[in-house]
């Protein structure tokens, strides 16, 4: 169990990233959503030991991650969000020094290990090929395999799907559900809200440095079942919904008219609307939508 | 007619001064400049030769010595990136998909920066100019004057840096290596300096005036031709060949940016396309794959969906404590950063440039000698070494230290479980392997040239004890310092232009006979062959003080573990044994406490 307790960082340009966050987060797949400029990133820098907070807890099996370092990182598998590696290194060595500085020293096991690493994120092929001349997908297949190294009891992967196409990501989700086990934590940080849905059992939704609803995705979708409706609507309707008291979780373009979605959870919006069937995304913007009218 | 301002070309020149006044570098050199007229205003050539610190004979005398003091290096430093930094940062794209023509791009960049230069240059001839209104006792000052010193700085100092400005600015374009273009300005004082020595000093005057790019045979002040009387009434004029000179500059300046119109594409070329992967970030899609690379990819999937996709990921050991674990990582780590710097374009530029220049010297060298050929010859490739060294520690310091933030690789690296000291010693060892290699290779030179020429016998001991005892530890410390200043100071052009005014302050400083030891860890103007001979007595000296240089290079060292940015455990200790910061100061004290008592003892022997 990671356990994150009261954990505060304001940056010296005065931004308050996190504002004191607390979650107990189990083993097995987590999924952290909210948009642009949540806390997310700040987040995961401070759990993958890259940046201090200003208080706060970081704990997984007795390692205090803020005063131990070189301890959790023992235990770290981490993909940044925004990454790099040598262009003029090959993708075989790439994983060869990161699984070096990893303590892998065997000669043996470390290349068996990076066979079965490549061959996971399919660049078997490409293991003799300069990095520099990868592609973005190709690129974010290698960071995944160098975060998969060493077995870490928690992976970190932030915006992992970004530059990924259709059949990439769905061999990433299912890599990193099996990877996911009793023994490891995985957090996967994203704004994409059905890779939550699709993979992990455990989610928290951060907006403005605060966890602004923690549970399962089951428990998301239970909490609004009922409250969904949908109608598709000319454009100039859809203006007039907009300044009225409905909430309005979504809109998009159907067939020249506009699917509306909105969260009412006492009445049926109007006569026009159905009732739909509730998704995580719908969750996500109505709770989205909450916090931004509270604040 | 338009106004220039609103042109593409006004935009382009604006942003570039926009720019520049956001970087740290050009206010340190208006400092830099600044300081050094003051400094020449009040104790330079003028007092000891009673001349008028405002006379128009004295200015003239004066610019073409700081053209030569601040021409290769400063240019370089504003000249040589202004479009590797468009394509660095990946805005390259974004301008060049505008209506951008060639021209507009490449002169507003072009002139944006040197008008920074000259801005920033202008504040040497603005600071005496200001100072006329003060004195110091037994100080000559005439009438107050203004305009000769805009009219001589224009000639003298501007149109002698277009012309490198535009080289630089071409190279650094064309090559798109920061590197290659301080490599050149590093070899512009010995270059200049032969070009002086081999052929101008033979020319007469007239071709010499046509020839010399700085137009420093000009008007000397510390020539004893002309009388300070004479000098304090000269009214400066320019003969047509000086007026040709100034053409000439100005001819080789449009050929250079000519060629690099011609040369220079805004279309993305396969080459570029591997330049730009230096932005490897997952967002940086426009670095899309092309054609070849899509079906490559069209390839493993086809061929990864007849193989199917069940291997699994063996359980390994890792061993990340003790000196062994320890040990392999810094072996690891090191040879990655050995094959990065052998990736290093600038090195086939630099290496065989600055080798040739370290033993042309030796070449023209005829005397002979009171002690031994070997013992000349080791002393004075030993001796031309040294500015290549610093340039070395400097530049290739910089860019380990940087390179992993340029390239994003920093948060993977970082979130391993390597210290801190695995990281820098291998960035260290690198750049000191990098500079013990090219000693070799000038040693190897100048033993060839000495078997060449007959200068035997040949002596390897002369060159051995040499090199390990004055060069060896001078490296260390070089490179230690100038890990410790990019550790400091987290900026590489900050650190870059901090070392250039230490090492100009402390040359100018040693010159002006302020050359103490304790303060002179490179040993510059310090050391005789006889010192390491023994033969006076010094050697023992020489090896305290090297042991002084190890030991404040270790302290360097130790303050760059302290102060690296990436966190580390916290405490002294940690799990009952001292952490990597307890480690980093307990040699911290050592070191303090060895230099003190090698410091004291160097002291005491003088």
């Amino acid at each position: 169990m990671l356990s994150i307790k009261e954990l505060k960082k304001t940056y010296p340009s005065g931004v308050q990233a996190l504002k004191g966050i607390s979650l107990e987060i189990p083993s097995g797949m987590f999924g952290l959503l909210g948009p642009n400029g949540a806390g997310k990133t700040t987040l995961m820098k401070i759990a993958a030991t890259l940046l201090d907070p200003d208080s706060g807890i970081v704990e997984l099996e007795g390692v205090d991650f803020i005063a131990d370092k070189n301890a959790a990182r023992r235990m770290l598998g981490y993909l940044p969000q925004e990454f790099g590696l040598y262009p003029t290194l090959t993708a075989e060595q790439t994983l060869n020094y990161l699984a070096k500085l990893k303590g892998v020293i065997e000669v043996k096991e470390r290349k068996a290990l990076i066979d079965a690493l490549l061959e996971r994120v399919n660049l078997s092929s490409a293991r003799k090929q300069k990095v520099g001349g990868f592609s973005g997908g190709m690129r974010q297949r290698l960071g995944i395999a160098q975060a998969l190294m060493g077995q870490p009891k928690l992976i970190i992967v932030d915006e992992p799907t970004a530059g990924l196409d259709p059949e990439e990501r769905v061999r990433f989700h299912n890599l990193i559900s099996e990877i996911a086990s009793e023994n490891t934590v995985v957090i996967l940080s994203t704004h994409i809200v059905s890779d939550v849905s699709n993979l992990c059992e455990r989610m928290a939704i951060m907006r403005k440095g605060e966890i602004i609803a923690s549970c399962t995705p089951q428990e998301a979708i239970s909490q609004i079942t009922g409250a969904v409706w949908e109608a598709d609507l000319p454009r100039e309707k859809v203006s007039a919904l907009k300044k009225s008291r409905l909430k309005i979780v979504s809109t998009q373009m159907f067939e020249g008219r506009v699917r509306v979605r909105v969260y009412s959870k006492v009445e049926r919006p109007g006569e026009e609307f159905s009732p739909a069937t509730p998704s995580l995304e719908d969750y996500y913007f109505s709770v989205a939508g909450q916090s931004e009218s509270v604040n | 007619m338009r106004n220039p301002a609103h042109t593409t070309f006004g935009a382009i020149f604006q942003t570039e001064v926009l720019l520049n006044s956001k970087r740290v570098a050009p206010y340190l050199m208006a400092l830099l400049f600044g300081g050094n007229a003051f400094l020449w205003w009040g104790w330079g050539p003028a007092e000891s030769r009673g001349l008028a610190v405002n006379s128009e004979g004295f200015i003239a005398g004066m610019l073409p010595v700081f053209s030569f003091m601040t021409l290769p290096l400063f240019t370089a430093l504003i000249m040589c990136d202004p479009v590797i930094r468009d394509f660095r940062t990946g805005i390259a794209p974004l301008i060049f998909s505008k209506p951008v023509s060639r021209a507009a791009y490449l002169l507003g960049k072009f002139t944006g920066n040197f008008f920074v230069l000259v801005c920033c240059q202008m504040v040497f001839p603005l600071t005496f100019m200001l100072l006329q209104g003060f004195r110091r006792p037994n100080m000559i000052v005439q009438p107050v004057s203004v305009l000769p010193y805009f009219k001589h700085f224009l000639l003298l100092v501007v149109i002698s840096h277009l012309a490198l400005a535009a080289f630089h600015f071409t190279v650094g374009t064309l090559t798109r290596n920061a590197k290659i273009v301080y490599g050149l300005a590093a070899s512009f004082y010995p270059l200049y300096i032969t070009y002086q020595v081999v052929l101008l000093k033979k020319l007469p005057p007239r071709w010499r005036s046509f020839l010399d790019p700085l137009l420093m045979n000009f008007l000397n002040v510390h020539s004893q031709e002309r009388s300070a009387e004479q000098l304090n009434q000269l009214a400066v004029s320019y003969s047509a060949d000086a007026i040709a000179n100034r053409a000439l500059m100005i001819l080789i300046a449009a050929v250079c940016l000519a060629i690099l119109y011609v040369r220079f594409s805004m279309n993305e070329s396969d080459d570029e396309r591997q330049i730009t992967t230096v932005n490897l970030a997952a967002s940086a899609d426009w670095l899309d794959a092309g054609a070849e690379s899509f079906s490559f990819a069209q390839a493993i999937r086809t061929e990864e969906l007849t193989r199917g996709n069940a291997v699994v990921i063996p359980k390994v050991g890792a061993t990340t404590e003790g000196v062994r674990a320890h040990l392999k990582q810094l072996v690891a780590a090191l040879g990655i950063e050995l094959r990065l710097l052998a990736a290093e374009r600038s090195l086939v530029v630099l290496v065989p440039l600055a080798t040739l220049l370290c033993v042309v010297g030796m070449a023209a060298y005829e005397a002979v000698p009171d002690g031994s050929y070997t013992a000349v010859y080791a002393t004075r490739t030993a001796e031309s070494l040294l500015l290549f060294l610093v340039a070395i520690a400097v530049f290739y310091t910089g860019e380990a230290m940087h390179r992993d933030r340029e390239l994003r690789v920093e948060p993977v690296l970082w979130s391993a479980p390597a210290p801190n000291f695995v990281m820098l010693l291998s960035k260290f060892s690198a750049t000191l392997l990098l500079s013990i290699c090219f000693s070799l290779l000038v040693c190897l030179t100048a033993i060839a040239l000495q078997l060449i020429r007959g200068h035997t016998p040949l002596e390897i001991s002369a060159y051995l004890t040499t090199y390990s005892l004055v060069l060896l530890p001078s490296m260390v410390f070089l490179i230690a310092a100038a890990t410790a200043l990019n550790v400091l100071l987290r900026d590489k052009y900050l650190a870059y232009a901090v070392s250039f005014a230490i090492g100009i302050g402390l040359f100018y400083l040693y010159n002006q006979g302020y050359n103490d030891r304790l303060y002179n860890p490179v040993l510059y103007g310090l050391w005789t062959p006889s010192d390491l001979t023994g033969e006076a007595g010094s050697l023992s000296q020489l090896i305290t003080h090297r042991i002084y240089c190890l030991a404040v290079a270790t302290l360097f060292f130790s303050l760059a573990n302290l102060f690296f940015e990436r966190k580390a455990t916290k405490g002294l200790r940690s799990n009952g044994r001292l952490s990597s910061t307890g480690w980093a100061i307990l040699i911290m004290l050592l070191s303090t406490v060895i230099a003190l008592i090698a410091g004291l003892m160097i002291n005491i022997r003088m």
